[in-house]
């Protein structure tokens, strides 16, 4: 069997006395496609923050790659999640300086290259290729406040590929894009997760953004998992009805399944 | 010009090219308002110095260092849901209160108190001079080796922080060597004068460079002209020093603004 990339176990989070986060048991093992659903204020990007050790648990244990996150010093810590690349929120990143794309990218190999240790021919290199790989070669110089919302996503995806992360976090990756750059983002992440076998564990709020790839989600309601199988398991009317407390109806096109709310149940 | 007021011009130059430089990264990181946070720091610094006793110079920088590294253990992401700047501006208050009593508590003349607001920038000594240069030279030095660090936190340090960058350190460092810096040179330019130089410089670059290297060396050099040009303003039509040199950073920020605007945000 595959080690477990993240491990939590009895992990509860609280805020302000009320729980937000607890789940008993939950392991990703390498290699896998993890999408993880649900509700505003389920605790899915919690869940992500406690993965990553960002937040620590109130309770319980989080471990990255078998190391308890509580147990280890900051510098240790730190040292573990190297080959973490977390792709947050865009409220949680300062698009309005003036980096170039290429910058932003490079910034992928300050964790790789250590304190003190300068970026060489080869790292940039290997920047350059990845901007290239995600077609993004002639907005190299460009900064990365000039580009569109598809296009920084884009970057920061490269960014995590040039960090040789061996697990990608995403939190909502598509958020604010429209349809065609949802479809494009999530494509290319299914594509990386095919040749890289890098773990994804990705929160989305529409199940049409988890790829046919996507081999297992898990479903959070009030902080709780509610469900967690695969794609066709849990994303089943039945299942989500009871999370979402509406009426709903699957559609699956092209691989993907959509979702259709109806009136309040 | 007699040869002092090239001391005074090369001491404002250092002066505003420190401050200018660790603009870039106070402005990047979003946090303007730590000058005027540990310049007052340091006026407590200064004052209880005098209270006590103690040589004044390292009341001041060690009151600084602890007030902005005391920002360090304030985590952006995590569950503290104390945003930087809310703490900075709690600092800012105790620092104030600190300042105010400790000058109630004085006896005598608080003229050399009240100097610290405005700085005195004729009255500079080599010895002060040679301060203010070293660790100018020191957060140069630190800018350098920390390069990726330091672009990595201003971008975001929940991303740095989620992978494996030592953000909390480099951010402490940071935070530390600025209260330093401010502190050193908080007699020469004065605590109002050098929040000016923090945000001004650094906000003019941002406004009109492409990529952080060009910010860096612009921002050092508007600091490093703002101090320059507001001083020989000031000596030829005899003006207060300190204003000029505000306006002067002022104009420049207002010119690059413009120069955006008039460009047309093309990046």
């Amino acid at each position: 069997m595959t080690a477990a990339s993240l491990s939590l176990c009895d992990v509860e989070v609280r805020w302000s006395g009320r729980a937000i986060l607890a789940v008993e048991e939950m392991q990703i093992r390498r290699g896998e496609f993890v999408g993880v659903i649900g509700t505003n204020g389920a605790g899915k990007t919690t869940l992500l923050k406690v993965c990553c050790g960002l937040i620590r648990p109130n309770r319980g244990t989080a471990r990255l790659n078998g190391h308890d996150l509580a147990e280890l010093s900051a510098w240790r810590r730190a040292d573990l999640r190297r080959h973490v690349g977390y792709i947050p929120q865009s409220a949680e990143y300062n698009a309005e300086l003036p980096f170039t794309l290429r910058e932003v990218v490079a910034m992928g190999r300050t964790s790789v290259k250590g304190l003190l240790g300068r970026l060489s021919k080869d790292d940039y290199e290997m920047v350059d290729n990845w901007i290239e790989k995600l077609g993004l070669s002639q907005r190299r110089t460009q900064t990365f406040r000039s580009l569109s919302g598809g296009e920084q996503q884009k970057a920061l995806i490269a960014r995590a590929m040039a960090q040789e992360a061996e697990i990608l976090v995403l939190d909502e990756p598509c958020s604010n894009l429209d349809f065609n750059w949802k479809h494009q983002i999530t494509e290319i992440i299914e594509q990386l997760h095919r040749q890289t076998k890098v773990t994804v564990v990705m929160v989305s709020h529409e199940t049409s953004q988890l790829p046919p790839g996507c081999g297992r989600v898990i479903l959070l309601h009030e902080g709780e998992i509610l469900a967690d199988g695969d794609i066709a398991q849990v994303l089943d009317s039945e299942v989500l009805e009871r999370a979402y407390h509406c009426r709903i109806e699957m559609l699956k096109i092209a691989g993907r399944r959509y979702t259709v709310s109806k009136n309040p149940a | 010009m007699d040869s002092f007021f090239y001391l005074v011009m090369f001491a404002g130059a250092v002066a505003g090219a420190s401050t200018g430089l660790m603009g870039v990264y106070i402005i990047g990181m979003r946090l303007p308002f730590i000058g005027i946070c540990i310049s007052h720091s340091a006026m407590a610094g200064t004052i209880y110095s005098i209270l006590l006793g103690v040589n004044p110079v390292w009341g001041p920088v060690f009151f600084s260092a602890a007030c902005s590294m005391s920002l360090g253990a304030v985590r952006s992401g995590g569950r503290s849901r104390l945003d930087a700047n809310v703490a900075l501006a709690i600092l800012f208050n105790l620092m104030l209160g600190l300042t105010f009593l400790g000058i109630g508590l004085m006896r005598g003349s608080r003229s050399e108190v009240l100097g610290l607001l405005w700085g005195s920038l004729l009255f500079v000594d080599r010895s002060s001079v040679v301060i203010i240069t070293v660790f100018g030279l020191v957060f140069a030095a630190f800018a350098l080796l920390f390069n990726k660090e330091l672009k990595s936190l201003m971008f975001s340090r929940t991303i740095a922080s989620a992978t494996g960058v030592h953000e909390s350190f480099v951010y402490c460092l940071f935070l530390g060597l600025c209260g330093v810096i401010l502190a050193v040179n908080l007699p020469l330019v004065g605590g109002l004068l050098i929040f000016s130089l923090i945000t001004c410089p650094a906000a003019a670059a941002y406004q009109i460079c492409t990529g952080h290297r060009s910010v860096v060396i612009a921002a050092t050099f508007f600091g490093m002209a703002s101090a320059v040009i507001g001083f020989l303003v000031s000596y030829y039509l005899d003006l207060p020093t300190g204003a000029c040199i505000v306006i002067v950073s002022a104009v420049i920020f207002a010119v690059s603004a413009l120069y955006r605007t008039f460009r047309g945000k093309r990046d």
